[in-house]
């Protein structure tokens, strides 16, 4: 059987993995609810951010490269929306999949130029305590506290405010909702720069969690799957379906992992794959009455 | 139109050679096909083997993508597929040739198996569901194959005593194997299926309201594009000593779904050899002339950038793709000097 304190890490390290998959997540939600399609550029923003941060935190300091790596998240979300999600409304859903994967290619080069495809740690000291059975770093705990109030605060937003109830207002029905005066354009470019900030935050703690590296998008194609489990449209949903995919993954890589090599990284996808076969509108997204 | 072709019944309108030009325009091309070796080096005639290879694959895609109006990430993987079950048949010691069909079946199996959750959900899902099987395929390529090396062994590519491996008996083996498939693709997109896919890519609902089995025709048209992508991945297999799984990653499949995005999804052969001209082809040329200019890194970059602008920048200002600015461009010498 597995040792206790293996097992305490690997649930400890889920749950704080899982926290940033719900980040992650909650910006492809974000999109999906105003723009009724998936967006596949946030992956890359996410692995810019981490490179934005890592190389501005190295020539000014680490406020400089969060500030500014959160300001260039704001503004490719601005930029995408100004780009690709305007000129193609009323298009078919697959025409902005296509452009956003465009845009998924357009940020990776971007970022690897900006960034020269080095794998390296944010400068910030990390220090490990030791709780019992638990080994905690300070990097887990900053990242945690970043993850938590940002989901905190976005679902707050979303659920308790005005902006929040006008965006919903614009997420379920745009038509109606310019109908009672809601400025619709601007409330749907407004929920792009959200979700860059979401990816921004998420993209942030990932690169304190698992230093910055080329292969940083790859984690956020896996918090599709957080995205999916929780229902596409659904928003507070997110946090349990992050938290289900981060455990699922550790646990999956200490009981599986002799049997089957580097399944761990690669569960997600078979745990995306079920979902959609049995329950594709997820938990807690609303189920279209459809047959097509 | 030139005046004076009239067409009096449905056959002659949706005929492969309608006009007296297309008669030319197929002699002239398939004389071009046969006559490149001899008119260009050993080095262009491999490149026009990889194009040839990745012409096949991305005329599977378009049938999906443009056709049937899925989008797939999954092609690359599918492609993987056959180039894995050809190399392990070719180890058994079953001739390359009887290989590359069986391999282009077992990637349709998969396809059709892949297509399953596509049975209930709408085109978007379909993409989501298409990544994840990407990256379960590659994890297992990864788990069969960990060196990222697997020979394809040169007993297998015998016919009669020709070696079809290399030089002319490669590029003419290649070229009858894309002629066949490109012509059984045209042929499907004139046929009952493919009118039914393309009512589906149009409106799903009217689709189905005139009795076209939605479910049916999506999953067909999955599992078509599948076969063709086994079919490029056995002929990859010809062309290559061993095969790796490098080539069969989410960034093959992007670059497929890019070449019928930018050539022009929906038109099968020309879209689809347009796509592969510019993407495939033209970035390996322009790759050797970057190498000695610029830093690698930047060179590696570029193509991220070059490739994503293309594909969002055609989908934004011309969906019909490469082929339609070329249309336009047809027409416009057409009518020279009037503007209409």
């Amino acid at each position: 059987m597995v040792e206790a304190n293996i097992l305490v890490g690997a649930l400890f390290q889920g749950f704080v993995l899982g926290l940033i998959y719900a980040l992650i997540a909650l910006g492809f939600n974000i999109i999906y609810r105003v723009s009724k399609s998936i967006n596949f550029a946030h992956p890359a923003l996410i692995l810019l951010v981490g490179y934005v941060a890592l190389v501005v935190s190295r020539q000014n300091g680490i406020a400089a490269g969060l500030i500014i790596s959160l300001a260039v998240a704001a503004l490719a979300g601005l930029v995408l929306e100004k780009s690709l999600a305007k000129p193609l409304i009323g298009k078919p859903p697959v025409a902005l999949i296509g452009a956003t994967l465009g845009a998924f290619y357009v940020i990776r080069g971007v970022t690897f130029i900006v960034g020269r495809f080095e794998a390296a740690a944010l400068p910030l000291q990390s220090t490990y305590y030791s709780l019992g059975l638990l080994k905690v770093s300070t990097n887990d705990l900053v990242s945690m506290a970043v993850t938590g109030a940002g989901l905190l605060g976005l679902i707050l937003l979303h659920n308790k405010t005005r902006i929040g109830s006008a965006i919903r207002a614009v997420a379920e029905d745009a038509e109606g909702a310019a109908g009672y005066g809601l400025p619709v354009s601007r409330l749907m470019t407004l929920s792009w720069i959200l979700a860059g900030l979401t990816g921004a935050l998420g993209g942030l703690a990932l690169s304190l969690k698992a230093q910055v590296n080329p292969y940083l998008d790859f984690y956020a194609i896996k918090a599709f799957a957080a995205s999916i489990l929780a229902g596409l449209d659904s928003i507070g949903g997110v946090v349990l379906g992050g938290l289900a995919l981060g455990l699922v993954e550790q646990l999956a890589s200490i009981v599986l992992e002799p049997y089957l090599p580097g399944i761990g990284g690669h569960i997600a996808f078979f745990f995306l794959l079920l979902i959609l076969l049995v329950k594709p509108y997820g938990l807690f997204g609303t189920e279209r009455i459809e047959r097509i | 139109m030139p005046a004076g072709v009239f067409k009096e019944t449905y056959g002659e309108e949706i005929a492969i050679f309608r006009y007296p030009i297309h008669y030319a325009g197929a002699a002239l091309g398939l004389l071009f096909a046969l006559m490149l070796p001899i008119l260009v080096g050993p080095y262009y005639m491999l490149l026009a083997v990889s194009f040839l290879i990745f012409l096949v694959g991305t005329v599977g895609l378009n049938i999906t993508v443009g056709l049937a109006g899925l989008i797939s990430l999954a092609h690359a993987a599918l492609m993987g597929m056959g180039a894995y079950v050809t190399a392990f048949l070719a180890e058994k010691g079953v001739n390359i040739l009887v290989a590359i069909p069986v391999a282009g079946l077992s990637a349709a199996a998969l396809a059709f198996i892949l297509a399953l959750p596509s049975f209930r959900l709408k085109g978007y899902y379909l993409a989501m569901a298409s990544l994840a099987a990407q990256f379960i395929i590659e994890y297992i390529f990864a788990l069969i194959d960990p060196d990222q090396y697997v020979p394809i062994p040169d007993e297998a590519k015998y016919l009669g005593g020709i070696y079809l491996g290399r030089g002319l008996p490669l590029y003419y083996t290649t070229l009858a194997i894309t002629i066949v498939s490109i012509l059984t693709a045209v042929n499907l997109g004139r046929s009952i299926l493919g009118r039914a896919m393309k009512a589906v890519r149009d409106n799903d609902v009217a689709a189905e309201v005139v009795g076209i089995n939605v479910y049916y025709v999506k999953a067909i048209a999955f599992t078509i594009g599948g076969f063709y992508a086994g079919l490029a991945g056995g002929l990859y297999a010809l062309y290559s000593s061993g095969i790796g799984w490098e080539g069969f990653t989410l960034e093959g499949s992007i670059e497929y779904l890019g070449m019928v995005l930018i050539g022009g999804p929906g038109r099968i052969v020309w879209g689809s050899f347009l796509g592969v001209l510019l993407v495939r082809t033209g970035w390996t040329l322009l790759e050797s002339t970057l190498a000695d200019l610029i830093v690698s890194y930047v060179a590696a970059a570029l193509k991220y950038l070059i490739l994503g602008g293309m594909i969002a920048g055609f989908i934004i200002f011309e969906p019909e793709g490469l082929i339609a600015v070329l249309r336009r461009f047809k027409e416009y010498l057409r009518l020279w000097p009037y503007s209409y």
